[in-house]
């Protein structure tokens, strides 16, 4: 290119200062290049080793609320550039029977399909990672989703055995710690007491009892027809698995002060304090606005940024306590812009004292419940939040959600969420 | 609402003619006036829509044009070699004559509307050059200093010239005044001076905060007040002041548009009423709002009272890519305009019809 041509070229770059990304008002502006989500399903969160999903493996799940996103938004499968999925415990990642899954629920090989490992954020590092293909123009239409059943792959293989180097390194050894025992010592060190996270846990179980009953989680709900070996009997049986089958009523702080601490003789974390172990999968599909006003695709909400941080893996809990500022930093907005706040429930003890560090109202949090009353499907967790987010905010007629989540080995993710 | 494509070009300016109804010029550049040729269109609006009626083609990008306001036939244009031509559309080929002094760019050239026989250039060069038709040199040239994308006369004084920079200045000349001939210009920081005003809601007391300065690209004369001159650029805000008060900060300010603002127009009907064209691929119809301004408006008495807040009347989203020109026409029932940009798309559309 001449020196002149050059010149005029970097002229007119000048002319595109950085907008000012402040505020509520530029975040939910619309542009064509704005990545949105519209589509965002799952299934059923089921009990591990009993629920409905007990007997159906993670490819099949996610073959179902794939099959669910493409007849939900009506999208041809055929525009699907890239599939991402999120999973902790299969073995070689998923990889191969995720492809599979993709196959099975009519998505042609046309599209490429990706598992990965960000431990409990792998549902939201799948939808990031989309949303960023999208905008780096890899691809023009993507879904994120996440999987697990704890049912059939909870177990010691899911972990690769320490070498000596790692083991006589102490901060790496810390990362094989498990999550409760050290969850127990970062309640004590930090003085979360076991009331506070028997009061936080029992109003999780209230309010996903309240939204359960009041149909909340309908519209986000992919029902799936599934085999199930009735565990008296013996026998096969085919049901359709349509509601979270664990969450418990009539739960209370006074009911869950009774039960034995699981990690620690004078421990404050328990069962019911918690996030279960559970089966399910969720699904996001993604693109550009301006694709998606092509495709006559309806717009449920936008994506705005996320962040990914790392704390000492002892102190794995306050991960979203450090990513949700940073988030909402690149966001340009501020704690108290934000209408509703998804954050993971991994155990009451974390996530109380990640909202009381970040002084964050307790009812702009998790308002249909979280993972303590229906359950933790690792890799899962992170898409599903989206969907339970974006239903919420429509129905409450609010604008702005965050979806957090602490991350085993010591990080935190956050993404911010508009709904429209 | 009428289209033309300007294939192979990318427009750059649009004017309507000052003496015949139908008629447009347009000023396109090949590859986005980066590199190569440059083309000025005439075209006629006509029952069958807009026709061609000649086209040159010249050795670089063209930048601006105007219509010539004693020759009903000619139009100069501003061209990226440094050159000033004047095109007569019963002469095929070639200009009829050409200026060259600009060592730079040429980015604005505009024709004196009560003196007929003068018109200036604006160039990239850092310098503001008054010319006569009539003469070969120019006849006067007045320092900017800075990257210099506007330049016009006062549509109500001849001797009164104004122009816009890359330093975020509104600089005016008064040829009759020596030192501000010999350049020692009246400066009007559009960012304000210590302090700009960030507008409030209409009424509410202005919040002072700093505005970083940044380019400004276009600037228009009032066309019922003489002193009101509107400016707008890369911070996306049109604004609007008074000559009499320059320290005082903007009348009103309009913030709206998501990418700079390449080129603004003031109505030639209505006092309040505005067009603006911007990368952000709309046109904006804007009005200042001067109907709540001060009546007896004299801000020389009354002090800063804080900037009112204009407000967007419409916009117009046809183009697909930057929109780089805009004008009114001066004819006929009011709100006919005309819009240029680098879709290669010429749009003569009625602002009554995007007007919420």
């Amino acid at each position: 290119m001449s020196p002149a041509a050059q010149q005029r070229l970097s002229q007119v770059a000048s002319h595109f200062m950085p907008r000012p990304t402040k505020g509520v008002s530029t975040l939910v502006e619309k542009h064509p290049d704005d990545i949105v989500v519209t589509c965002a399903l799952r299934t059923a969160i089921t009990k591990g080793g009993k629920g409905g999903f007990k007997d159906t493996a993670a490819a099949d799940l996610l073959a179902g609320v794939l099959k669910g996103i493409i007849l939900g938004s009506s999208i041809d499968p055929a525009l699907v550039g890239d599939i991402a999925v999120g999973s902790v415990l299969p073995p070689g990642g998923g990889a191969t029977e995720f492809r599979g899954a993709a196959l099975v629920a009519g998505i042609p090989e046309t599209a490429a399909v990706k598992s990965l490992n960000r431990q409990c954020s792998s549902g939201l590092q799948a939808v990031v990672d989309i949303a960023n293909e999208i905008k780096a123009g890899v691809i023009d239409v993507g879904i994120g989703a996440g999987v697990e059943s704890m049912s059939l792959q909870y177990g010691p293989g899911a972990v690769t055995e320490f070498s000596e180097l790692l083991d006589n390194h102490m901060e790496a050894a810390n990362c094989k710690v498990p999550m409760g025992v050290l969850s127990e010592q970062m309640a004590k060190d930090r003085n979360i007491a076991r009331t506070d996270q028997d009061q936080f846990a029992a109003s999780s179980y209230q309010k996903a009892v309240k939204a359960q009953k009041e149909g909340l989680f309908n519209e986000e709900i992919v029902p799936l027809q599934v085999k199930w070996t009735d565990p008296k009997t013996n026998e096969e049986k085919i049901i359709t698995v349509s509601a979270d089958d664990s969450i418990r009523d009539g739960v209370t702080p006074e009911s869950l002060s009774k039960i034995r601490p699981a990690f620690a003789k004078d421990g404050s974390i328990h069962a019911g304090n918690s996030s279960q172990v559970s089966d399910g999968a969720a699904a996001v599909l993604l693109m550009r606005r301006s694709t998606a006003e092509r495709l006559g695709q309806k717009i449920i909400g936008k994506y705005v940024t996320a962040s990914v941080v790392g704390v000492k893996p002892l102190l794995m809990g306050i991960g979203p306590w450090k990513a949700i500022p940073v988030a909402l930093e690149k966001a340009g907005i501020s704690k108290e812009d934000v209408d509703i706040y998804e954050i993971n429930e991994a155990f009451a003890s974390q996530c109380v004292w990640c909202i009381k560090g970040l002084g964050l109202p307790f009812e702009k949090i998790n308002p249909k419940g979280g993972a303590i009353a229906f359950g933790h499907p690792l890799g899962c967790t992170g898409s599903r939040q989206v969907s339970t987010l974006l239903t919420e905010l429509k129905r409450t007629d609010k604008k702005i959600g965050v979806t957090s989540m602490c991350v085993g080995t010591g990080m935190g993710m956050a993404a911010v969420w508009v709904a429209e | 609402m009428l289209h033309f494509r300007t294939e192979g070009f990318n427009g750059s300016a649009v004017k309507y003619s000052p003496f015949f109804d139908n008629r447009l010029a347009v000023a396109a550049s090949a590859n986005f006036g980066l590199v190569g040729n440059g083309r000025l269109y005439f075209l006629e609006l006509t029952p069958n829509g807009i026709v061609p009626l000649k086209w040159y083609t010249t050795q670089d990008s063209l930048y601006d044009l105007a219509w010539s306001e004693i020759h009903e036939n000619q139009v100069l244009t501003a061209s990226g070699d440094g050159s000033i031509k004047l095109f007569d559309c019963t002469i095929n080929e070639f200009p009829v004559q050409a200026w060259k002094e600009h060592s730079r760019e040429v980015l604005s050239v505009h024709w004196n509307l009560v003196a007929k026989d003068r018109f200036c250039s604006s160039s990239w060069d850092g310098t503001v050059k008054i010319w006569s038709a009539q003469r070969k040199q120019s006849l006067l040239t007045l320092p900017t200093y800075s990257c210099t994308y506007s330049a016009a006369f006062s549509p109500h004084n001849p001797d009164i010239l104004s122009c816009v920079t890359s330093d975020s200045h509104v600089r005016l000349f008064d040829l009759r005044a020596p030192d501000s001939a010999s350049g020692h210009p009246a400066m009007i920081p559009i960012h304000g001076s210590t302090s700009a005003f960030v507008p409030g809601t209409l009424g509410s007391s202005a919040k002072q905060t700093i505005v970083p300065p940044s380019e400004c690209l276009t600037h228009d004369w009032n066309k019922y007040r003489p002193s009101i001159l509107a400016t707008a650029g890369v911070d996306r805000t049109v604004r609007t002041f008074d000559i009499r008060a320059p320290q005082q900060g903007p009348l009103s300010v309009m913030p709206g548009h998501d990418y700079a603002i390449r080129k603004l127009a003031w109505s030639p009907h209505r006092s309040d009423l505005l067009l603006t064209a911007s990368y952000d691929m709309t046109c904006r119809v804007w009005s200042d709002r001067s109907d709540m301004l001060v009546k007896d408006g004299d801000l020389m008495r009354t002090g800063p009272i804080g900037p009112t807040m204009g407000s967007e009347l419409g916009r117009m989203g046809h183009h697909t890519e930057f929109v780089m020109g805009v004008d009114w026409c001066l004819f006929g029932s009011e709100g006919w305009c005309a819009s240029v940009g680098w879709d290669e798309s010429l749009l003569v559309w009625d602002v009554r019809a995007f007007v919420k």
